[in-house]
């Protein structure tokens, strides 16, 4: 049983590093806008353009 | 618009977005004059943040309605040479960039944004949203620390709960004690010190809030638990505290963050305001924002232009409509001496006026910042909760310190924790979830569907409209105009007149026109002539044709085409009359049927024949034609004082009025800024059809809110007897008390889907 005397501190110690990353999330802004980022890994902007596939360019002439 | 989103290789913006966008606005020249404004240096002092070359500004955009929109903005402007960052936040409709003064102007940032159809303005976040937005960070740190902790209390305890690892020695136990004391105490400093000091606020006004009885379960827990902890004898309950204390934080936290983003769009609407005016500084006129003028400054308000400040005529006199600021109608004539308020629009006439009052101290952000108050107010039912709580308190109280006192007399040692268990699990936080978790819900559902909630209590008072008035131009029909009849007198066929007609048409740039287009204009027009407001004239094969309004013709107009709008004569003989209506939009006859429950109104200021046309094509049985905004708002006083309730659904300036008079009412995302700033509802995407979905989340919502504030008393009344009689430890209690409030939360949640 004598280990969770080392462990318990340990895991305080990480708790402790987790806590101050999250402050530190809060406070630059990182919660300030839930709704975008959760879509943001779909716009592949690294990926180059496939020009062969052909996309359906019908509705969208005239926004 | 759609080939500046292509050729800048942001088609992805087409697979990802979830809402269809608003249509980009067409005359690029005179968007650019008009962003000219923003060029000028003391409008970028006010609103632009400079280092070294780096601007920073902060902007509203409107239009953005899903995250691929963000993504379009911030993608479009970084192909820009000079901008340096792009930063959209999509739920608050803003955006925050930086760009090289040098290398770029705002306003070619600003007409870059139009662009691909959005309408970004220069803004300037009030103090009150820096503390709004300071608390949400405030409350969102409290609660990330009372989440860890309480895994971390709790992950200790949960063993020696259900003896899940065999016998714990007391050493162990005791060590546990002193970690979970370590790990709960920046808890009850941190994460609780908000109760701390609404109870005491509570207290200082002598009402007993629902913080009362929770600052007092924390602290007689805490206190005796490091007692316990301390002499090593009896029972602690520090996982409870912390999870206690996290969900309340929880449903806090909730609450506070649906407030945050109605204060923020509320604000978005502030861009509504004049934004420009004239300057008069010698002899020159300077473009300035109506923001930076300072009193005894001159401004020149032309006819046709809002009065930016509150001010003095000292030269000129005018015709002023007031309709925004008192809802009067009648033209008011003022001259040089006379007072004119900011917001007044000058129909007739040139004015020198004298600032009196800047901006901040007008009139019109007077109104504006009322609409802001009326935000904040809370449903009545939420209020009724409120007050209702506040009587639960007084006698929780009191039955604690009653349990207390009985069971010192049968058993000293559970008496302690009997009063906690009491004072946790009647705890009325379920019920002051109810309300605010089914409206949070209901209102992010219908964000999530093009339609923006601008009060709260709107939600509530639609279920119980009964009475609803529809404008008809811009609303139910969509301001494009088609032939729906022709009357002939002459001695050729019909289409004949009308490739007539639209030959001469085919030179005329007014909406009118574009009736025309679908006719063949096989004839050369020459000496084409074009009056305003009257109609145009031409020559073809040597006969000169007039084509216009009644007024417009040269010979009386017969009976029999009295319903006709627009005529065409040659020189001598009348020929031909046209009847053009506006064309329906198509949701409308669903929206109608779908609402025959109701005492549905059409009314609308277009002469009688056309307004009973579209009344019959849409099947309303009740309208009133040629109804001018006074009249218009009678209307709704007269159907308010026979005990209706009345939704009213328009979009024009002149309807601003009606629609604030109304009990609830909703305009399109493409009406009039001032429709869209007094409608307590936006449909962003202009689909009458969602009305009926409005209603329908109304009354679901509604349901949930009984439901809710049902289970939270039922729950409540039901537990107190068994804490009262000792058969709840305070562990069991704050579990059955989660438990209630995690129900109301989810069955609230269920209004998302």
């Amino acid at each position: 049983m004598s280990s969770i005397y080392v462990l318990i501190p340990l895991a305080i110690l990480l708790v402790s590093i987790a806590i101050g990353v999250f402050f530190w999330a809060v406070k630059s802004n990182q919660f300030e806008d839930l709704e975008r980022h959760g879509s943001s890994i779909l716009f592949d902007d690294d990926l180059p353009k496939k020009p062969s596939k052909p996309q359906p360019t019908t509705n969208k002439s005239d926004e | 618009m759609a080939d500046a989103i292509v050729k800048n290789g942001l088609e992805d913006y087409y697979h990802y977005r979830s809402e269809f966008a608003e249509k980009a606005s067409e005359n690029e020249a005179d968007l650019l004059q008009k962003l000219k404004v923003f060029d000028d240096d003391s409008i970028l002092q006010e609103f632009v943040e400079s280092q070294d070359d780096a601007s920073e500004i902060q902007l509203t955009i409107s239009g953005i309605n899903c995250a691929a929109c963000g993504w379009l903005i911030e993608k479009q402007l970084a192909k820009l040479n000079g901008i340096m960052r792009v930063g959209v936040n999509v739920s608050a409709r803003r955006a925050s960039v930086t760009w090289n003064s040098e290398q770029l102007k705002l306003s070619q940032i600003l007409s870059h944004i139009e662009k691909i159809g959005f309408h970004a303005k220069p803004f300037q976040p009030e103090q009150h949203e820096a503390t709004f937005r300071q608390e949400n960070k405030a409350f969102l740190k409290r609660l990330g620390l009372a989440g860890l902790m309480t895994m971390q209390v709790m992950m200790l305890n949960i063993g020696t709960f259900f003896d899940l690892f065999g016998h714990i020695d007391a050493e162990t136990k005791q060590y546990f004690n002193w970690i979970s004391l370590l790990l709960t105490t920046p808890v009850i400093l941190y994460s609780a010190s908000e109760f701390y000091t609404s109870a005491i606020r509570g207290l200082r006004a002598g009402t007993f809030n629902m913080d009362v009885p929770i600052v007092l379960a924390l602290g007689i827990t805490y206190i005796s638990g490091v007692f316990a902890t301390a002499q090593n004898t009896g029972q602690t309950y520090f996982e409870s505290l912390c999870m206690f204390v996290f969900l309340l934080l929880v449903s806090r936290y909730l609450e506070h963050s649906a407030r945050y983003k109605a204060f923020q769009e509320s604000a978005n609407m502030l861009e509504y305001l004049p934004t420009t005016a004239t300057l008069i500084e010698g002899e020159t006129l300077t473009p300035v924002l109506a923001k930076s003028l300072k009193v005894k400054q001159l401004v020149l308000v032309k006819a046709g232009e809002l009065v930016p400040v509150d001010g003095i005529i000292i030269q000129g006199q005018g015709q002023l409509d007031q309709a925004m600021l008192t809802g009067e109608f009648d033209l008011i004539s003022k001259f040089t001496g006379d007072q004119v308020l900011a917001g007044s629009l000058n129909q007739l006439g040139t004015l020198t006026v004298k600032v009196t009052a800047s901006l901040q101290h007008s009139t019109l952000n007077q109104i504006s910042k009322l609409q802001t108050q009326a935000m904040g107010t809370k449903p009545r039912i939420a209020s009724l909760a409120d007050q209702f709580s506040q009587y639960f308190v007084v006698v929780v109280l009191v039955i604690a310190c009653v349990s207390y006192v009985v069971w010192q007399q049968i058993d000293p040692s559970e008496a302690l924790w009997v009063m906690v268990a009491v004072l946790i699990a009647t705890c009325p936080c379920a019920l002051g979830l109810a309300t605010p978790s089914a409206l949070s819900c209901a209102i992010a559902n219908l964000n999530s569907k093009g339609v923006l909630l601008k009060r709260g209590d709107a939600l509530e008072q639609i279920a119980f409209v009964d009475w609803i008035g529809l404008d008809k131009t811009g609303t139910f029909t969509e301001g494009q105009f088609v032939l729906t009849q022709c009357i002939n007198l002459g001695q050729q066929p019909d289409i004949h007149y009308l490739e007539i007609a639209a030959s001469i048409e085919r030179y005329s740039s007014h909406p009118i026109a574009k009736a025309f287009r679908d006719y063949e204009s096989p004839h050369t027009v020459t000496e084409f002539q074009s009056e305003m407001g009257k109609g145009v004239s031409g020559i073809i094969a040597g006969v000169a044709y007039k084509l216009g309004a009644a007024s417009f013709m040269d010979m009386s107009i017969p009976e029999n085409m009295s319903a006709c709008n627009v005529f065409l004569q040659s020189d001598s003989d009348l020929l031909c009359g046209f009847l053009l209506t506006d064309k329906l939009r198509p949701q409308g006859v669903t929206l109608i049927n779908d609402l025959k429950a109701y005492d549905i109104n059409l009314i609308s200021g277009d002469i009688a024949p056309i307004v009973k046309s579209v009344a019959e094509q849409l099947g309303i049985n009740n309208w009133l034609a040629e109804q001018s905004p006074e009249d218009k708002l009678n209307t709704i006083k007269a159907a308010q004082a026979n005990k209706h309730v009345v939704l009213m659904v328009g979009d024009g300036i002149n309807d601003g009025p009606v629609l604030a008079q109304a009990d609830v009412s909703i305009t399109l995302g493409a009406g009039s800024d001032l429709a869209k700033s007094s409608a307590d509802i936006v449909l962003l995407d202009n689909d009458l059809a969602k009305i009926q979905m409005i209603f329908r989340i109304a009354a679901r919502c509604k349901s949930k809110i009984k439901q809710n504030i049902g289970w939270a008393i039922g729950y409540n009344l039901l537990i107190l007897p068994l804490a009262v009689m000792g058969l709840l430890s305070p562990w069991m209690a704050v579990l059955g008390m989660s438990v209630s409030s995690l129900i109301v939360v989810v069955n609230s949640t269920r209004l998302l889907k």
